[in-house]
């Protein structure tokens, strides 16, 4: 049984910007100092530290070796790093604060999608025997999701813009969100396609960015923050890899890490969802079970920005963020890694 | 809040130069059902993975564990990978048991590979650029500072580098296998990178190791002996910076000095019966030896000039054959754990050590900058 | 179980993968370019504890803070050998070395961090020796690019300057780089 008192007290988000101009450590260094600024507490005062990022998409072998710079690891530190989304770099740091020899964790997501050419790069996270040789890349097995949809009788071109209208909209009041705005489902809907049944806009905008999620335990959290935002359960699971193996128009691993993070289906004030493409929003909702009302992705979620290595971090930060301020009183923040959501992450968060 | 974790079960590969034989997917499984059988248990006893391996550059897959979950029966199951270089190894075991002490699984899956033979490491390390220099480029200078700084003289990694391939003629998943290694011909053998020759150098192997890890209480009923987690501590520090002492790196001695605290060891040299060290060019073992305070300044040499760390000696090192006789990178560290549970658990076979009871396991990574270390022992505590 | 099986034909399929990257300097790193094709080497020198780094990376590492253009520092192209080794290059897809070659760091003058990877000129391999004296053989004008500088921290004057030269300098003293060895 997981300790429920450990929680999120301070986070920052550099905004998801097209092509930074700044390293990945340098991306990394002032929102590290501002989320444990939040939280007032000193590095040197830090229990454990973990990272995720991405080799390949940097662009290099050991490129987290350098993003160690970004937590001062001078003097030496306890740390640890996963080649995952931040998300799970949270989870590490989440299971080693439940030992209870120590109270505070920094955690952090980063990542750079501009240097690199993603239908490319991406590619190569396929079975290397059976799949990478073809060449299929994220937007076409998106596409046959999105297909595979529509062809179930689950979703329409229409519901797909509806997201995406949605989620630009929610954008506008997001600082750090790449692209908002107001968009009629219409205009949306004349779009050329980019891999049939999908359209440029169900597509992510491709984003440099980073994240830091401070968190604190116990006493200790309440002494960091006025309302720390309780991680009440935190769960992932994996789903076999090949695509056609699965019902790509469900997800069960998310059904299963939620039902294991102790969601019950009760209600949720905020609900942020890595859904990279429109139609996996369709999905992810059925998978959590979530009324058509349900306040998912106020931030404009990853269609408004995502810094890919960051983006699932970034969810779990906005939902604290809302339950910090008070705003919320309970969230749900997901994570996906892979393709077409093969491996799922919720993080059930309350206030006191 | 806590609940000790122990290994039951204990899998690695035939580590060779090139498993030709068997896919990246077949080599895990080769490992891990070798694990959860030493376990006695199957794929549905486990509740999660914790996988990792070396940059991802090696074999050009961009994180592999995703299309690896179908063959290490992770469908349904959190699947976590760790990535700390070359201490990987390390980092994952420690992970997995941290999924146990936490209470938050029952039996958890580690495991650790590299399969060298379907990438180019050298072409990795460089980044993919000319004038790579490999790994004996980048520890050389420092091994050179640490001879210059105890006047070691240079038989001293020859004699580790014929010690620890004698030591995997005992062990039958070792990749080397080289009987006739004498201190002439590790002599004899050429200058890599001055000053370490090339039989003083670990080589490229394919290879994977899994650990079986469950609780205590759990292991106190298992038919076979158990390797309980006395202590586990991971510690990294900035790869270069003025005033940095890569030679005796300080997160190398603070890790050590964790693990001794939480287990309770204040003279490690005594109360350890038997070390596997991340070696993997011969000069490492006296210098780990002094940077995680085993020996005194300068003494890491004279351990091994006087035979204390041979099979038989006072303080054996690298029973196994150590990282000088198998290399699959990410798994090395790993192979480190899985080793010194198989001496705590008796279970060794002829590289067996008498009477072990405590056991340190080490793997180090990055610049001399990322280290995890754990004790075991073969009682619970 | 065996695992030497040998199937009876062997099927090649080999899977060449070629991945571009692309990505403008930063503006740290620009200003350092147009500085090293100008002749001149220079980096940050952190607000907090007065060390510098060359190339500026826009914070310390120790201090974690941030630094700018407001603490550019000048460095010398001269500077003592702190250490070395000799590399006997190992062949890999797109390894350009086929000869052993020198691989030493420089600690230039005023800089509190090495240039590794140097090429030592003017002197035989078995005379070189940590607190060599040595300067930096530009390349002519004309011949300097900003080719192999990246953002992820490689190649920081290759493409400038050839190599490092004995000045015929006596050796430093220890003290003066014992901080600085790698
Ligand atoms: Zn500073």
């Amino acid at each position: 049984m997981a300790a429920t008192d450990i929680a999120v007290v301070g986070f920052a988000q550099t905004p998801s910007v097209r092509k930074a101009r700044e390293s990945e450590v340098q991306l990394l260094v002032p929102i590290v100092t501002e989320a444990l600024a939040r939280a007032g507490l000193d590095r040197r005062e830090v229990g454990f530290t973990c990272a995720g990022s991405c080799d390949y998409l940097t662009g290099g072998p050991f490129a987290f070796v350098s993003n160690l710079e970004a937590a001062g690891a001078w003097p030496p530190i306890s740390e640890s790093h996963v080649e995952m989304d931040g998300a799970w770099a949270l989870y590490e740091a989440w299971v080693r604060l439940q030992h209870g020899d120590i109270d505070t964790a920094l955690v952090f997501g980063s990542g750079k999608s501009s240097p690199s050419k993603p239908e490319e790069m991406w590619a190569q996270q396929l079975d290397p025997y059976y799949l990478a040789p073809l060449g299929v890349d994220p937007a076409s097995l998106a596409g046959i999701q999105a297909r595979a949809l529509i062809d179930a009788g689950k979703a329409t071109e229409r519901d797909f813009a509806e997201v995406v209208a949605r989620n630009r909209a929610n954008a506008k009041d997001n600082p750090n969100a790449q692209v908002s705005g107001d968009y009629s489902v219409d205009k949306l809907l004349q779009a050329p396609y980019v891999r049939a049944p999908l359209r440029a806009h169900d597509f992510p905008p491709i984003s440099d960015g980073a994240v830091a999620v401070v968190l604190a335990r116990g006493d200790r959290a309440r002494e960091l923050c006025d309302r720390p935002a309780w991680i009440r359960g935190l769960d992932h699971r994996i789903e076999v890899h090949q695509p056609g193996m699965r019902d790509l128009t469900a997800s069960t691993s998310t059904t299963l890490a939620a039902r294991k993070a102790g969601y019950d289906g009760g209600p949720l004030d905020v609900i942020e969802l890595s859904s990279t493409f429109s139609p996996q929003e369709i999905i992810l909702r059925e998978a959590l079970g979530l009324d058509a009302d349900a306040n998912v992705n106020p931030s404009g979620g990853a269609l408004a920005g995502n810094p890919v290595m960051a983006t699932g971090l970034v969810r779990i930060a906005e939902v604290a963020q809302r339950i910090v301020e008070g705003s919320a009183g309970r969230g749900l923040a997901h994570a996906t890694g892979g393709q077409v959501l093969q491996h799922n992450l919720v993080c059930l968060m309350e206030g006191d | 809040m806590t609940e000790q974790a122990a290994v039951i079960g204990v899998g690695q590969t035939h580590h060779k130069k090139k498993r030709a034989d068997v896919s990246i997917p077949g080599l895990l499984r080769e490992a891990a059902l070798r694990a959860l059988d030493d376990a006695e248990c199957t794929w549905a006893d486990i509740d999660a993975v914790v996988i990792g391996k070396a940059p991802d550059a090696f074999e050009g897959i961009v994180q592999p564990e995703l299309f690896l979950a179908d063959a290490l029966g992770g469908a349904g199951k959190p699947m976590l990978r760790v990535h700390t270089a070359g201490s990987v190894g390390g980092s994952t075991f420690i992970v997995g048991s941290h999924l146990i002490e936490s209470q938050i699984h029952d039996r958890v899956l580690a495991i650790a590979w590299e399969k060298q033979s379907e990438g180019n490491a050298q072409w990795g390390l460089a980044g993919g650029r000319g004038r790579g220099i490999g790994a004996g480029g980048a520890f050389a200078p420092w091994i050179r500072a640490y001879i210059e700084k105890t006047g070691a003289p240079e038989y001293i990694g020859w004699q580790v580098a014929v010690k620890d391939r004698l030591n995997a003629l005992k062990n039958p998943y070792a990749h080397l296998h080289l009987p006739d290694i004498t201190i002439e011909t590790v002599k004899e053998s050429a200058m890599l990178w001055d000053p370490l020759r090339f039989l003083e150098s670990c080589p490229s192997s394919d290879g994977a190791c899994a650990v079986v890890l469950t609780n205590a209480a759990t292991a106190k009923k298992a038919s076979k002996p158990a390797a309980y987690i006395a202590a586990t501590a991971v510690k990294s520090e900035l790869g270069q910076f003025p005033g940095r002492d890569p030679v005796r790196p300080q997160a190398g001695v603070e890790c050590a000095h964790d693990v001794y605290r939480q287990a309770g060891i204040g003279v490690p040299r005594q109360e350890i019966d038997v070390a596997e060290i991340y070696v993997p060019f011969s000069w490492y073992e006296p210098m780990w030896l002094e940077g995680h305070d085993i020996a005194g300044p300068g003494e890491g040499w004279k351990m091994v000039e006087g035979g204390d760390t041979e099979l038989t000696g006072s303080f054996p090192v690298n029973a196994s054959g150590g990282v000088l006789s198998s290399n699959p990178i990410g798994a090395s560290g790993m192979l480190r754990f899985a080793e010194a549970a198989l001496q705590v658990r008796g279970q060794a076979g002829e590289h067996q050590v008498d009477g072990v009871r405590t056991a340190l396991a080490q793997a180090y990574g990055g610049a001399a900058q990322y280290f995890a270390m754990g004790i075991l022992r073969n009682e619970p505590a | 179980m065996s695992d030497t099986t040998t199937p009876k034909e062997n099927l090649v399929m080999n899977h060449l993968v070629s991945l571009s990257y692309s990505e403008e300097l930063t503006p740290i790193l620009e200003r350092y370019v147009d500085a090293l094709i100008d002749g001149r080497i220079v980096g940050h020198k952190c607000p907090q504890c007065g060390r510098v780094y060359v190339p500026g990376k826009g914070y310390c590492p120790i201090c974690v803070v941030e630094t700018t253009d407001k603490d550019e520092f000048e460095v010398s192209d001269r500077g003592t050998v702190t250490g070395f080794t000799i590399i006997t290059p190992v062949a890999y897809y797109g390894q350009t070395e086929t000869e052993p070659f020198v691989y030493a760091s420089v600690l230039l003058d005023g800089s509190s961090g090495n240039l590794g990877g140097q090429d030592i000129i003017g002197v035989a391999h078995d005379q070189l020796h940590s607190g060599m004296r040595v300067r930096a053989v530009w390349k002519p004008p004309n011949e300097r690019t900003a080719e192999g500088v990246s953002n992820r921290g490689w190649g920081s004057v290759a493409s400038v300057i050839d190599a490092f030269e004995w000045t015929g300098e006596p050796d430093a003293d220890r003290s003066v780089y014992e901080e600085h060895i790698f």
